[in-house]
């Protein structure tokens, strides 16, 4: 059967005669054809990409050389930013599967085709994930200390190893996923059921299920206060589902304004509904965890008080907190809006703000309070220092990376004709 | 392309469950022993346990005071109380410092509603007298202490009162005490204040006091 | 060979030699480490003689670091002892000698003044650790005042054992909770978890002038710890294990601190827990410390 798969080059076509191993080398080789050539743009992209990760990179090893003393940590607030983005990138993730609920639950056709958009943002996603515990670890060189068998591994007593499992279990259920589909696409073959649809349902489950570990890090500490709520997990998921749509919506936009996807308004209108329900979800528990904390005006509610008020002159989280709420409340009235899926500025704004609203309000917004004031009552503020800004921005960088040569591999899936099976 | 299950997906559902549970139930280990324990020195089987001694620090010399003179090295010539307390008529009614006009000037005086005589003894000055007036030797000054401070005497006697240096397993080594009068003079025997040692200077404690000071100076500036 | 072809290999040349820089401090920082001890495995599954081989590396590579002579030892856990601690809050003055003695005989990081065990200036009649004051320097004791040296509570329903995702930290038969400093990952979960402050990290390699180091030492106690690992209070066990009394209540002047066996009826800390009126730091939590409060009045 002749290759006629549209981006494909005579020297590293599939053979049909040869076995799957064969071809999946062939495969992966192409793949890294595909995903170091394109435009200028994507040249330039891509270096400041590796730019911006190469800095983080030699932050991170100078962390490693002179040790976590050059981060704003210190032993009343042993978590700040990494920890901050990982929570913030475990939603992400989580949301990056939200268009497979329509597609396959409900047999949504058209989703079919955007759906790998959403699982490849899961796996940049959990890229970062390990990114970020990774370079919080005071001794990465350890890590083998996890493996089961060979380290010691505290199943099923420690959150932290339910963690573990959940996240990489999700990454190459989704790996597995992405990878078939787009061998299958590779071979010129029609994917089969059996070996992706199964999969597909579970990591709807799992992605729930990565989301409420997470939350059961924090809410099961019974010495942090701000954190021992059992609306922990319930809030993971809804900002979860706002902030993933977001991002992904603003991924299908730049995809189809600068990579020549063609794709109808569907798709991202019925994210934007998912992301109208979820948003005013999003503000009801918040709601709900303000009037707890405020009402019964306890000492355990003085947490809440540094983070939205200040506390005996410490208040430097509240700007960003209310930053966060204020984004979050417009994003869901421009959201609400009837047309807004029509009017691409409003609604980039709109996924733009949530987006920010989330990743303040799930990162720098619940791990620092949960430290102010320490469990001795002790008011120690953090700030992050510049090395940290800098392996932040150089895990963002190397996610984005991820993210933008799956794409760039995957642009075939996105450029065949609607309609057509895949 | 449909989108029924497979055959094989239920199964495959509960194999995995299974599998979990399997996997849980076995990895619920017993909790591993941290090594083998060490018997206790000294105590075989039945024989009784060596009790290293608890030394109870004395209390003072008996005191003497300096006078001007000078030996013939240079030294004050010390005498005892009853050189200069045998030929004076005892006031059993004293109990201020500054009625004090000839000797002990300067002496800090905050014992409650004691007389001087309470405890000095007026029979002998070289030694002092319990409530019953039998006469006990400055060393023994305990004795005295325990007299009105139960609570507290009680408390050192179990350990519970009064600094100790040592082993807390005295089969293995002995231990030193302090006695009353190690911390409290007994002429004003309040604890004296102390200065503080060793202040946190770590991060996050100056970081807190800065801006605890930081936030009075406010505070006091708008009153 | 096309222009772009090339222009690529010349990016990806330029982006190898930009890595290696990048990378270039971790190089250095691994230079110092040993294949010996990145192999080494947990504490509790080393043979006598694996462990034997580590004391003696450790106390080569201090005096390699340090210059100075350290013995490094293994005192286990006696059977028929469970240690228990108490704390006078009537007669403790605030003076912080404990917390100085401990940040001596432990080994710690000079220029961070480290040290296990931080003392709460607290208002009298109150319990509120809100408004209890670390930091405060005037000459003490303030008559409105109480003071109230917190550190490791040896719970025996620890938080921070139960969340160690390498089992780096555990409670032992005598009721010390001990890290195997080898072993952790430096995650800080536990640092989270614990619910009196009583952990502490190494943010930095420890810095401590070679006439200060404290040469006995244990190895789940006092050896100077590696950067990158949490370290807590181990009651001295150093000194407890071999029956003397921990260095913090050695310093103490007043006599405010109480130590010994929980399970000899005769001992001073279980007349304490019998004849004083006792309590614990945030009981509602359910880690059930090792460690008591008492007034005299």
């Amino acid at each position: 059967m002749s290759n006629n798969a549209p981006v494909s080059r005579p020297r590293f076509a599939p053979d049909p005669a040869r076995g799957h191993f064969y071809n999946y080398v062939r495969f992966l080789w192409r793949s890294g054809l595909d995903a170091t050539d394109g435009s200028g743009w994507f040249y330039a992209w891509m270096t400041l990409l590796s730019a911006v990760a190469l800095v983080g990179l030699n932050a991170w090893a100078t962390q490693i050389q002179h040790g976590m003393g050059v981060t704003g940590m210190n032993d009343h607030v042993s978590w700040g930013l990494y920890i901050a983005n990982f929570t913030f990138m475990v939603g992400l993730a989580a949301g990056g599967v939200m268009m497979v609920i329509p597609a396959y639950l409900y047999h949504d056709e058209e989703m079919h085709d955007v759906v790998i958009v959403g699982e490849m943002l899961a796996v940049a996603a959990i890229v970062m994930c390990i990114g970020f515990v990774v370079v919080d670890l005071g001794r990465p060189d350890r890590v083998w200390h996890m493996l089961p068998g060979i380290g010691v591994f505290h199943w099923p007593v420690s959150m932290l190893t339910w963690d573990v499992l959940v996240l990489n279990g999700y990454l190459l259920l989704n790996l597995h996923i992405c990878g078939y589909l787009l061998y299958m696409r590779f071979i010129g073959r029609t994917p089969n059921p059996r070996w992706y649809v199964p999969f597909v349902f579970i990591s709807i489950v799992w992605a729930i299920s990565i989301h409420t570990v997470t939350a059961f890090l924090y809410c099961g500490l019974g010495g942090r206060p701000f954190w021992n709520t059992a609306l922990l997990a319930p809030r993971f998921l809804a900002s979860a589902f706002v902030s993933g749509p977001a991002f992904i919506i603003l991924g299908l936009q730049i995809l189809r304004r600068f990579a020549g996807v063609q794709m109808s308004d569907r798709p991202i209108s019925i994210l934007a509904n998912i992301m109208r329900v979820t948003i005013l979800i999003n503000l009801l528990m918040l709601a709900s965890e303000v009037f707890t904390e405020f009402y019964s005006g306890t000492s355990h509610t003085s947490a809440a008080r540094y983070l939205y008020f200040g506390l005996h002159g410490a208040h430097g989280l509240v700007p960003w907190i209310w930053t966060s709420v204020a984004f979050c409340v417009i994003a869901a009235v421009l959201l609400l809006r009837p047309g807004v899926v029509g009017h691409k500025v409003q609604l980039t704004v709109a996924c733009v703000l949530a987006f920010v609203a989330v990743w303040i309000e799930k990162g720098m917004g619940l791990i620092i309070p949960g430290f102010i004031p320490s469990t001795l009552h002790e008011l120690v503020e953090y700030t992050p220092s510049l090395i940290e800004w800098q392996i932040m921005a150089g895990v963002w960088a190397a996610g984005l990376l991820v993210y933008t040569i799956a794409l760039k591999i995957g642009l075939p899936v996105l450029t065949t004709k609607p309609g057509a099976k895949h | 392309m449909g989108l029924k299950a497979p055959l094989y997906f239920h199964p495959l559902v509960a194999v995995a469950f299974l599998s979990v549970g399997a996997w849980w139930l076995c990895a619920v280990e017993p909790q591993k022993t941290s090594g083998p324990a060490v018997p206790v020195s000294g105590s075989s089987t039945g024989a009784t346990l060596v009790r290293h001694a608890v030394n109870i620090k004395s209390g003072p010399e008996t005191p003497t005071v300096l006078t001007n003179a000078l030996t013939h090295t240079g030294e004050p010539v010390p005498v005892a109380c009853s050189t200069c307390h045998a030929t004076r008529t005892p006031d059993l009614a004293r109990r201020r410092a500054e009625e004090m006009k000839d000797f002990h000037q300067g002496l800090a005086y905050k014992h409650g509603d004691q007389t001087c005589l309470s405890c000095h003894n007026a029979a002998n000055y070289d030694t002092l007298h319990r409530a019953d007036g039998t006469s006990v030797d400055y060393p023994r000054v305990i004795e005295l202490c325990a007299q009105c401070h139960g609570p507290q005497h009680r408390d050192f006697q179990a350990g519970a009162h009064g600094g100790m240096n040592g082993y807390w397993d005295l089969s293995r080594g002995p231990r030193e005490r302090n006695t009353c009068v190690s911390c409290h003079d007994p002429h004003a025997p309040a604890y004296p204040k102390v200065r503080p040692v060793f202040a946190p200077v770590d991060r996050g404690a100056r970081q807190q006091h800065s801006r605890e000071q930081a936030h009075e100076a406010k505070e006091s500036a708008h009153e | 060979m096309t222009r772009r072809n090339a222009l690529k290999i010349a990016g990806a040349t330029l982006g190898a030699a930009a890595f290696a820089k990048a990378i270039a401090p971790i190089a250095e920082w691994g230079a110092e480490e040993s294949v010996d001890e990145f192999l080494q495995k947990h504490y509790r599954e080393l043979s006598p003689e694996a462990l034997a081989k580590v004391i003696t590396r450790l106390e080569q590579e201090t005096k390699e670091d340090y210059g100075a002579e350290v013995h490094i030892s293994d005192p286990r856990p006696q059977e028929g002892v469970k240690f228990g601690y108490a704390l006078n809050l009537s007669i403790c003055v605030g003076c912080r000698r404990c917390a100085e003695a401990c940040h001596k005989e432990n080994n710690h990081d000079r220029p961070s003044g480290n040290s296990y065990i931080r003392v709460l200036e607290m208002q009298k009649g109150s319990i509120d650790l809100a408004q209890g004051n670390v930091t405060y320097t005037h000459p003490v004791s303030d008559s409105e005042k109480y003071y109230m040296p917190v550190q490791c509570q040896q719970c025996d329903n620890p938080p921070c054992v139960h969340v160690c995702p390498v089992e780096a930290t555990w409670k032992e038969k005598d009721g010390i909770v001990v890290v195997d400093y080898n072993w952790c990952i430096g995650c800080r979960y536990c640092e989270a978890a614990c619910p009196y402050h009583a952990r502490r990290f190494n943010w930095t390699k420890p810095e401590i002038p070679k006439e200060e180091i404290n040469p006995v030492q244990a190895y789940l106690s006092n050896r100077i710890r590696p950067q990158g690992v949490m370290e807590k209070c181990t009651f001295c066990l150093h000194r407890t294990r071999e029956g003397r009394l921990p260095a913090c209540l050695e310093a103490c002047p007043t006599g405010a601190r109480v130590f010994g066996n929980l399970l000899d009826p005769k001992s001073e800390i279980r007349w304490v827990l019998a004849n004083k009126r006792v309590f614990v730091l945030k009981e509602e939590l359910g880690t059930k410390p090792s460690f008591f409060y008492f007034f005299d009045k």
